[in-house]
């Protein structure tokens, strides 16, 4: 166990929150409802009463924004006739050119969930802080919503692509890791087994775009039913996980973890700590490097170059030099490494 | 420089150094008289150390490192390059002397302001609103218009569901009465809800109390129309408001030390120093700031919080708009996931010469956009005598000629301007000290302030291959040079050292302008040399491009053939030849 990490959990406006503050809380617990504005409801306020559209706004009794309850009054005139509201919604407000009244009448309550397991700490305006009895790793990118799951690898090495083959029934609902890369075809693949989500080395961003397109597509023709999130932990393009990293998400197996793609946050509950990561290494340190022809390789830092040197861009930089896992030794800007530090146990 | 306490109320980014001094410097030893110009950005830091050497204050080391190895690494840095040089008496106390001397430091914004933008219109109204949003350091979060194609319901659902510190209302020409203004002010008014976050009205100022009804008391501040009509444009009231409204609404504490402000202010002191029409442009990490200003020291400033180079992914036509501009082949997908780990790792450097290609194209891209925005196309960017160029990735090319390259090409220039650059990003740090302090701290550093790049001539006009500039270049003890022909399209670079001066006699033909009010036919100028010499460029405002793959390719690639010239910096085989 790692002690506990915030998450905020962001509430739309008009949500009413569900849970307080100390209160344990389930990944599919629901901590918010809200009532989406549905198709605004005209009424007709100028021909009530026998008014110009322009003079409409003045006569209302309510502003846009505030909740009208059906029969109550929702305008007066100065001879203190009354229109009550049709329906129970949200004022939209008036529109000058015809003199009607826009009332969205609030649709079915929605849950608004967190997809973590904890304690909350705190409930705010806008947001439900909670303290989550896990760790969380930190991506450089994703997409998709909020979703959580149990935990599975779907490749053998931190290397191997994720194959549309490799995701079957199995998967269902699961948080699944990949390797260094996954097409368009097995995210969507993916989606339709109905995998929670996806957490992968990169991806290119090219695939990335393609997905979100088909996703944005689907799901304007409707029918598009479950949540999924892709969540980036090194890089775009064709990168592998660190070995280090996929060690540690291996072991861990079988846990509940929550992803939140458009966040770039993988958080994994119950789990021992994550190998972290610390910029400027030091020699001897294990290190990876974040660039290409580098880029998600791991390897050990064995020296530091005396004086700036220039890349094979050109750029004078401070250069580290790498012994990379498969052996070979090669310069590196230091800007472009980062320590990868195994946590002590106990 | 003759402050010799930290800037009482500069904030460090990190840890401030400590105002102890460590005992061993109480000791009567002899005294080190040296400042720390700091200027921490979101990625990179960079640091310039001025100090007293042979009775004058020079700069005597900059270094620019991650952000986020802290500033104990950066100490050490500076210390190690200024180690062989220093005076041997304080040669082994380096590191605390850093760690002691004053400081001047300035700092990029924690974050951006998010703004919700609510107009009728798309392409007037919204656009106005948003281009004024975006020069004043904001970031539109959402936008919703009334011709975004959206239904009323869509557009309530996503203006409900975005978290924003500032509402922007704008529609309706002063001429007429447009209802539609009002139906989206009702709109935000429903989606803000109770959320008290302010609000700007800058739209129909006859609609102004119609508008303010619809909130709680003083929600509503209202701004002269941004989009009077459909021709006419008044941004500057807006952003002048926005300006007030950022600094109120997120950093109520001060803006001094924001890098944005304080790069305005030097630039501002500089023009005045000097007399001198200046530009700067300072492009980072997420930032990119520019400033214009006369030479009375009258400055204008656009910050556009989501202008950096994290962004070039973002901009209009994507990397596909960006490999177009690359003069070797690299296909669409690779400039994408480079501009996207640029975004993710902003304090990497680009290893291969592909990356670095992808960057500087990025980094001329953003400039354009962001002059392109902002309505300040190139024809407009004439009568300049000084172009500044800031920021790391100009900083930190590895020949100045591609720092000049992507300031001709990324800001177009027009007319006789000369091409400096921050090497040492000391402008922003300067520009955070006291109004008096700006001066002097650049009086003493006059002859380290900036790198002189050179001097461009720029012209606009003319068809293809048609002759139109005829230029002699006469210095003073030396034989002139030219008549140099530059006919449409062409470009040539002429060398002029640092410190040489050189008078120009430019013939101009067939319609060709160097912009300013009259169309002369004769122009002289004068021009100052640099590391990169003149550079005549007849290839347009804006420049274009051939349609063809390969002779869009050829095109660029002989456009930076002609820019580089210096020789590389020392290659790294004959450094790792012992370590093998």
């Amino acid at each position: 166990m790692n002690g506990a990490t915030l998450h905020r959990v962001h509430l739309p406006r008009g949500a009413t929150p569900s849970v307080s503050a100390n209160a344990e809380v389930r990944p599919e617990q629901v901590l918010a409802v809200r009532r989406r504005p549905g198709q605004p409801v005209r009424v007709r306020v100028t021909e009530a009463f026998h008014r110009p559209p322009g003079q409409v706004a003045a006569l209302l009794l309510a502003r846009p924004g505030q909740l009208v309850e059906e029969g109550a009054p929702l305008a007066r005139d100065p001879q203190g006739h009354e229109l009550a509201a049709p329906v129970t919604g949200l004022l939209l407000g008036v529109s000058a050119s015809d003199g009607t009244a826009l009332i969205a009448p609030l649709g079915a309550e929605e849950p608004v969930i967190g997809h973590v397991h904890g304690r909350v700490r705190a409930v705010e305006q806008n947001a439900i802080v909670l303290e989550v009895p896990g760790v969380v790793l930190h991506g450089v990118g994703g997409t998709g919503e909020a979703v959580h799951g149990e935990l599975t690898v779907a490749v053998h090495t931190p290397e191997e692509e994720l194959r549309a083959g490799a995701i079957d029934v199995s998967a269902t609902g699961k948080i699944v890791v990949g390797g260094s890369r996954a097409s368009a075809e097995t995210l969507t693949r993916a989606r339709a087994m109905g995998v929670s989500g996806i957490v992968l080395g990169g991806v290119l961003d090219k695939e990335l775009r393609d997905f979100e397109a088909i996703q944005r597509r689907r799901r304007e023709i409707g029918g598009m039913t479950g949540s999924f999130g892709v969540l980036l932990l090194e890089g775009f393009g064709k990168v592998g996980v660190d070995p280090q990293r996929f060690a540690w998400l291996r072991s861990h197996a079988g846990r509940t973890a929550s992803l939140f793609g458009a966040e770039g946050l993988l958080f994994v509950h119950e789990a021992s700590p994550p190998p972290t990561r610390r910029a400027l290494p030091r020699i001897g340190e294990r290190v990876v490097a974040h660039r290409r022809p580098f880029q998600g390789r791991a390897g050990v830092l064995v020296a530091e170059l005396e004086d700036l040197h220039a890349t094979p861009s050109g750029i004078p930089a401070r250069m580290g030099l790498v012994r990379f896992e498969d052996g070979r030794l090669a310069p590196v800007p230091m800007a472009n490494l980062d320590a990868t530090l195994v946590a002590a146990r106990g | 420089m003759t402050d010799e306490r930290p800037a009482a109320d500069a904030p460090a980014p990190e840890a401030e150094p400590s105002t102890e001094r460590p005992a061993e410097l109480e000791r009567p030893l002899a005294a080190a008289e040296m400042t720390l110009l700091v200027d921490a950005g979101s990625a990179w830091t960079k640091a310039a150390l001025v100090a007293r050497t042979r009775g004058r204050w020079r700069l005597v080391a900059h270094d620019a490192q991650p952000t986020a190895w802290g500033e104990e690494a950066l100490r050490g840095t500076l210390a190690a390059r200024i180690a062989p040089v220093a005076d041997r008496r304080v040669a082994d106390r380096l590191r605390q002397l850093l760690g002691a001397a004053p400081r001047i430091s300035c700092h990029t914004p924690r974050r951006a302001g998010r703004l919700a933008l609510a107009a009728v219109s798309v392409e007037l109204s919204g656009a106005s609103a948003r281009r004024a949003a975006e020069s004043a350091g904001w970031t539109v979060e959402v936008a919703a218009t009334a011709d975004d194609g959206r239904s009323l319901v869509e557009r309530l659902a996503l203006l409900q569901e975005v978290d924003v510190d500032a509402w922007l209302l704008a529609g309706g020409f002063e001429a007429g009465r447009a209802d539609q203004a009002l139906e989206i002010a009702g709109l935000v008014a429903a989606a803000r809800g109770g959320s008290g976050a302010p609000v700007i009205w800058a739209g129909a100022s006859s609609l102004a109390d119609e508008v303010t009804l619809m909130f709680e008391p003083d929600a509503v501040g209202v701004v002269p129309n941004a989009r009077p009509s459909a021709s006419e444009e008044d941004p500057l009231p807006l952003r002048h408001a926005l300006e007030g409204l950022l600094q109120r609404v997120i950093e109520p504490a001060g803006t001094r030390q924001h890098t944005p402000v304080a790069f305005r202010r030097s630039v501002a002191q500089l023009a005045r120093t000097t007399g001198r029409r200046i530009v700067g442009v300072d492009i980072g990490a997420h930032y990119l700031t520019w400033v214009r200003s006369d030479e009375e020291g009258a400055a204008e400033s656009r910050v556009f919080a989501a202008g950096g180079l994290a962004a070039a992914r973002q901009a209009s036509g994507g990397p596909g708009r960006l490999a177009r501009w690359m003069p070797m082949a690299i296909d669409e997908l690779a400039v994408a996931d480079v501009l996207q780990n640029l975004n993710a790792r902003p304090a990497t450097l680009p290893q291969t010469e592909d990356e670095l290609a992808i960057v500087h194209a990025a980094v001329r891209q953003q400039l354009a956009v962001a002059l392109e925005a902002d309505g300040v196309a190139g024809t407009e960017l004439d009568g300049i005598d000084l172009l500044i160029g800031a920021g790391r990735s100009l900083a930190a090319a590895p020949r100045p000629a591609q720092a000049a390259q992507m300031l001709v090409d990324g800001v177009r220039p027009l007319g006789v301007t000369q091409l400096a650059l921050d090497a040492a990003g000391v402008l922003p740090p300067l520009g955070a000290l006291d109004d008096a302090e700006i001066a002097e701290g650049m009086g003493v550093l006059r002859d380290d302030l900036l790198v002189p790049l050179g001097t461009s001539v720029v012209c606009r006009g003319g068809r293809a291959g048609q002759l139109l500039m005829r230029i002699e270049i006469h210095r003073t003890g030396w034989p002139a040079i030219g008549p140099l022909e530059l006919r449409s399209g062409q470009l040539q670079v002429v060398s002029l050292p640092r410190g040489h001066d050189a008078e120009l006699e430019i013939e101009l033909h067939n319609g060709a302008s160097l912009g300013g009010p009259r169309r002369t036919r004769r122009v002289t100028a004068s021009a100052m040399g640099g590391v990169v010499g003149l550079v005549l460029d007849a290839r347009g405002v804006p420049l274009g491009l051939p349609r063809r793959t390969d002779d869009r390719r050829a095109v660029l690639a002989s456009w930076r053939d002609t820019f580089g010239r210096e020789a590389a910096v020392p290659a790294l085989d004959a450094a790792m030849a012992g370590v093998r």
